[in-house]
């Protein structure tokens, strides 16, 4: 893609989360500073629409039932190239040490720790999947 | 044409035979699918908690772990329920949303420990905890949440409850959720949550 | 419907938020996943539920299905899966199963071992004689390979069913007239039945998906389909079903669930995989050892 038509797209995100009000307020965060934005609730549906668009970032809860958020990145690490290079921020609560660690070997790209304020999320996103338009 | 019947299983449909030992002593195995089989074929009776809580305690490979949780959920009495326990503090990320999975599954079992839970030392095992009580009674859910709202300090142990309440929360909640809001007013996240909730659970009192 | 019984839809109202609760609820107990493109859908089917079980409100719905008393959550699930069986349905996973799956399975074996499809439960039989007119039209390598089906169900009335092959018009509803004609033929009015030699080359035996020891009977099977039956399980239930399963198969098998089921701890057990046409869990082929 060229650079002047890549500088005027919106850039995408998709949010994992188990959690609707979590997904929703990033969203509306996100949505306000010019993101496209769609949500997923676990590793499986975010897989599924991982591979029907094309995301910029993915930003991903570590702690969800089912498949965790470290598997799911895992997970994606494996896949084929354009998505195993996916930006991914993940979102962590402070006590998990060990859990940055494992982000880290994991293959996130940085990582944010719960609560997240509007504006952190806004200017980490922003760095990690390019500026809107 | 390409399709073929047998009615006879062939050998290789055969039963898997068991391990060497008897399935406790497989527990032990340093063979996974050893061990898988010997989890597998215990009964899902009391008297094997302890032995399937030493193997949980051991165990790394993740289809055995499962294994092991689900014949404690099978078991599913208050003995398996404190076996899961310790692991709400795993350093694993996935062995602590195991335990919860399992948790969950169990709710009569989970019952009595969920107020010590809920006042655990550690938030992110109150944060855990806040999620098993969904599953509990509209009434002792609520009370248990408002209980939690009035003393935490936390904010994400706040947001998990807060959560929960949306699902479930009666207007009997809403002081609590209204004091909660002031006294994290300027935090991120929380006062939008609170707002949400408060609005969901006026909403359907109608 | 009666005018009363449009009185009664009328008053009730179900916003969005409510819909979004009973689809998060949902999600929890079963693993079913609803899209928004979903939610007029279940819109519908929640508003039926509603008047089925005279609640006034989504509240006192919701507190209903949250206490389970008369099994409300398997009439919601019934009401959300369209309970009703014919053939080709949920088609895509065919698809996948002949545009991507058999290419792997045909490829981690040898030339002449035979390739197990196993569908489980069946029911009355229009899965896997779906699979096997489905194989025998789309699949151009099917003559160079021998195919064994197996349909299993615990419900032994529907095996008897099944093993008659003989079905009304509405199931075949999504058949061509080509695919009709060759392989069923007319009986009494709106009734067709299998042509005779295919319903005689597909197995069907009675199997309890948790109970162990028969599920391990079976073994190397190389595509399970499993579909919109783990959903009405408990999680004790939901799990042991997905570790006899995991024994069944052989290592790098596929198991195809539901169009909107998800498994819970799933990475555990199988890798997920996504193929153009769905998305399908696969037996590792090894263990990782520890992670």
């Amino acid at each position: 893609m060229a650079a002047a038509e890549n500088a005027d797209r919106r850039r995408s995100v998709l949010i994992v989360d188990d959690s609707s009000l979590v997904r929703l307020y990033y969203h509306g965060a996100l949505e306000k500073a010019g993101f496209a934005v769609e949500q997923a609730i676990n590793g499986i549906e975010a897989t599924e629409k991982v591979f029907a668009h094309n995301f910029d970032l993915l930003i991903v809860d570590i702690n969800m039932p089912g498949m965790d958020g470290l598997s799911f990145v895992r997970d994606m690490r494996r896949r084929k190239e354009d998505i195993a290079t996916l930006p991914i921020l993940m979102i962590t609560t402070e006590a998990g040490e060990t859990d940055i660690v494992d982000a880290r070997d994991a293959g996130v790209n940085y990582y944010l720790i719960k609560p997240v304020s509007e504006a952190d999320l806004i200017r980490h996103v922003t760095a990690l999947a390019g500026t809107p338009p | 044409m390409p399709l073929i019947r047998r009615d006879d299983p062939s050998p290789t449909d055969a039963r898997t035979p068991r391990g060497a030992g008897s399935p406790l002593a497989d527990l032990e195995s340093p063979d996974i699918e050893m061990r898988w089989r010997a989890v597998r074929s215990i009964a899902p009776e009391s008297k094997f908690v302890a032995s399937l809580a030493a193997a949980l305690e051991r165990e790394t490979a993740p289809r055995v772990r499962e294994a092991i949780i689900t014949a404690l959920i099978r078991i599913g009495d208050q003995a398996s329920a404190q076996a899961l326990l310790p692991y709400l503090r795993a350093q694993d990320a996935g062995v602590r949303t195991a335990a919860i999975d399992a948790l969950q599954a169990m709710p009569d079992a989970t019952a009595p420990f969920m107020a010590s839970l809920l006042g655990d030392a550690d938030s992110d095992v109150r944060i855990l905890a806040t999620e098993l009580v969904r599953n509990m009674p509209v009434d002792t859910a609520t009370s248990l949440l408002v209980r939690l709202l009035d003393r935490e300090t936390h904010p994400n142990v706040c947001g998990a409850a807060v959560e929960v309440m949306i699902e479930l929360g009666t207007p009997d909640a809403l002081p609590a959720l209204r004091a909660c809001a002031a006294r994290f007013a300027g935090t991120p996240f929380l006062p939008f949550a609170i707002s949400h909730a408060i609005a969901r659970i006026a909403r359907a009192a109608g | 419907m009666a005018s009363h019984e449009r009185q009664a839809e009328a008053l009730i109202t179900v916003t969005a938020e409510d819909v979004l609760r009973l689809c998060e609820f949902v999600y929890r107990r079963t693993g079913m996943l609803f899209d928004d493109s979903k939610r007029y859908y279940i819109d519908r089917r929640l508003t039926e539920r509603m008047l089925a079980t005279q609640s006034r409100s989504f509240q006192e719905y919701f507190a209903n299905l949250r206490s389970d008393a008369e099994q409300e959550i398997e009439h919601l699930i019934n009401a959300f899966t369209v309970n009703e069986t014919y053939f080709y349905r949920e088609d895509h996973q065919l698809r996948c199963m002949t545009s991507n799956l058999l290419d792997e399975v045909v490829s981690q074996k040898a030339l002449d071992e035979v390739i197990r499809i196993w569908s489980l439960p069946c029911s009355t039989g229009e899965e896997p004689y779906s699979i096997a007119i489905w194989l025998m039209e789309n699949w151009p390598a099917v003559d160079r390979h021998n195919i064994e089906i197996i349909g299993s169900d615990i419900d032994t009335r529907a095996l008897a069913g099944a093993a008659e092959g003989v079905y009304g018009e509405r199931a075949l509803m999504r058949l061509s007239r080509a695919i009709r004609e060759r392989y069923f033929r007319p009986l009494a009015a709106g009734s067709y039945q299998i042509d005779p030699g295919l319903r005689d080359s597909i197995r069907f035996t009675k199997v309890n998906l948790v109970d162990t020891p028969s599920m391990a009977e079976y073994r190397n099977i190389d595509i399970v389909f499993c579909r919109n039956v783990l959903i009405y399980f408990d999680d004790a239930s939901r799990r042991l079903a997905a570790e006899n399963i995991y024994d069944c198969l052989r290592p790098g098998g596929y198991i195809c669930l539901g169009h909107s089921e998800t498994m819970s701890r799933i990475s555990a057990l199988y890798r997920v995989c996504r193929f153009p046409d769905a998305i399908v869990y696969q037996k590792p082929e090894a263990d990782n050892g520890s992670r």
